[in-house]
């Protein structure tokens, strides 16, 4: 009876999302009720994953390949950087029409993480650099997550906080506003 | 346009769903039976048992329940089944008293009724075209015999909805090209979400129907109230029929039962519209109507629609296949008509046409 409330197998499926930083806290049964919630997908390289200002249902872990990140410049991001002062390192000016890039990710990082704080636009577009291997989480099956299982869900969203307070730690010294956030 | 390919694919799946009612019927009982068995399959999930077990156990109690139940109800069954003939052919006379005795205190008020001897010409033709109740008995008996294979599917069905939806939606989800993923993942959540909104709706409906009736029956001091209350509340499923059939019930129990008292009879009536007014303007916009996020007008339209396509199981099934019907086709709009995620799903076919043919 023990056994059915607590199943504690592994296998190196499990292993592997365990070595993911979204899920590095999760014990081998909690691990097994989420891998129930995950969904597989493979991109060829150059293919895009999302769009920036679509809407975002979900967040994806990089399992194998490489993922960049760019965001469509307009101009604003220019007039932004110009009357802070500054140009930014993170968004160097360019020429409208531009795509700036903002990150490369690797295995075990994850993207799109906001989609499942709230229901706003992707703020930048992702796109498989190397044909790639991605888990999806879907928005509403962590908010179900959050119901049934709030202590799994409290560990994920932990993590998602610290990977979202290393995010602004890194852009305010980009921007030498570090100040503000000691 | 969106929405008259919505009413044409509602009105082409009744049809189809028409013609196939053997499998249609246990599937939809057994959706009913998922979303009531649900709940506790989900406390089971929230204190850590696996999906797998939950559901198997949660089945095994229903149906555990159930054939206690069954056991307990057999003796009682068995003697209503001895006595059903008579059972049915007594009410069926109260309820033909009744009738005459209301239409004779018409002709004692009306001389155009009386001349024209208006509760013999209905007595006569009632008579001539009912025949006998074992005629009907043997037909009814013979359907609900061949039917009880198809409707013990339903439990089977309801277990492997508990135990494998989730897998499902993967499955349904792993077939979607990228470019869609997200909105299909999406739309399968809202299909989920309706239904469940509909048929949990649908258990709360029944569940304020029964309580409301068997209440009125019981002040009025008619038997069983509790089980009439139910059987009626069940009825109601099937709109407007469903309402109909049931009130004749209640009123022919009043009518046999009270003889000498034809006053409970138009009062069972009187508590049945009562019911019937609460129904439509406070329970069902409360629990159902609310679900699907229909108009009212939409909704009274479409049952007509479902009636008239595809009878009576048109007018059950109208409402939940339209409400999914709903979702699918304002999602599949949504895409179709979304110029970048054709042109994304464009671009990926050519990389892994490209892939495919790069070394020929």
């Amino acid at each position: 009876m023990v056994s059915l409330f607590h199943p504690r197998k592994t296998s190196p499926r499990l292993e592997r999302l365990h070595s993911l930083s979204l899920f590095v806290n999760l014990t081998p049964a909690e691990l097994q009720i989420v891998d129930g919630l995950l969904h597989e997908r493979h991109y060829l390289g150059g293919e895009v994953i999302f769009d920036e200002g679509e809407e975002g249902q979900a967040i994806y872990i990089v399992a194998s390949g490489e993922v960049r990140i760019s965001r469509h410049e307009n101009g604003d991001g220019g007039s932004v950087a110009q009357a802070a002062g500054h140009e930014s390192t993170l968004h160097p000016r360019r020429r409208q029409g531009d795509s700036g890039q903002l990150a490369q990710l690797g295995p075990g990082t994850f993207f799109g993480e906001l989609a499942l704080l709230d229901n706003s636009p992707r703020s930048a577009q992702a796109r498989a650099v190397t044909p790639c291997q991605l888990i999806v989480f879907f928005r509403d099956d962590f908010v179900g997550l959050l119901d049934t299982h709030a202590r799994i869900a409290s560990k994920i969203s932990r993590q998602l906080a610290c990977h979202l307070g290393a995010r602004m730690r890194n852009m305010a010294l980009a921007v030498g506003a570090h100040q503000h956030l000691v | 346009m969106v929405w008259a390919a919505i009413i044409a694919a509602t009105c082409l799946l009744l049809l189809v769903f028409q013609k196939m009612l053997w499998l249609v019927v246990p599937f939809l009982l057994a959706l009913i039976l998922y979303y009531f068995l649900y709940p506790p399959v989900r406390a089971l999930i929230y204190r850590g048992m696996s999906r797998d077990a939950a559901a198997s156990v949660v089945t095994l109690v229903f149906l555990a329940l159930l054939v206690i139940v069954g056991i307990a109800l057999m003796p009682w069954v068995a003697r209503q089944i001895a006595d059903w003939q008579n059972t049915v052919e007594r009410y069926a006379e109260g309820g033909m008293r009744l009738l005459d005795a209301s239409l004779r205190a018409l002709e004692a008020h009306w001389a155009t009724l009386a001349r024209a001897r208006l509760a013999d010409t209905v007595a006569a033709r009632l008579t001539q075209g009912a025949g006998s109740v074992g005629d009907h008995l043997e037909p009814i008996a013979i359907g609900i015999m061949a039917w009880t294979p198809s409707l013990l599917l339903a439990p089977f069905l309801a277990f492997f909805f508990l135990r494998d939806g989730r897998r499902f939606k993967r499955f349904l989800s792993a077939a979607v090209p990228n470019a869609f993923f997200e909105k299909t993942l999406f739309l399968l959540h809202e299909i989920d979400r309706t239904s469940r909104a509909y048929f949990q709706g649908l258990i709360n409906l029944t569940v304020l129907d029964t309580l409301t009736l068997a209440a009125g029956l019981w002040l009025l001091g008619i038997p069983g109230p509790l089980a009439l209350g139910l059987i009626c509340a069940v009825l109601a499923w099937v709109p407007y029929v469903g309402s109909i059939l049931g009130g004749l019930l209640v009123v022919l129990v009043a009518a046999t039962d009270f003889p000498d008292a034809p006053g409970m009879a138009y009062w069972a009536v009187a508590l049945f519209i009562g019911v019937r007014l609460l129904d439509d303007f406070v329970y069902m916009p409360l629990t159902i109507g609310k679900s699907l996020e229909l108009h009212p007008l939409v909704t009274v339209l479409m049952i007509f629609v479902g009636g008239a396509v595809a009878g009576v199981p048109g007018l059950m099934l109208v409402l939940p296949v339209l409400g999914v019907v709903m979702v699918i086709g304002e999602t599949i709009g949504l895409i179709v008509t979304d110029p970048r995620l054709m042109a994304r799903h464009r671009h990926a076919r050519a990389l892994r046409r490209q892939q495919a043919s790069s070394d020929l």
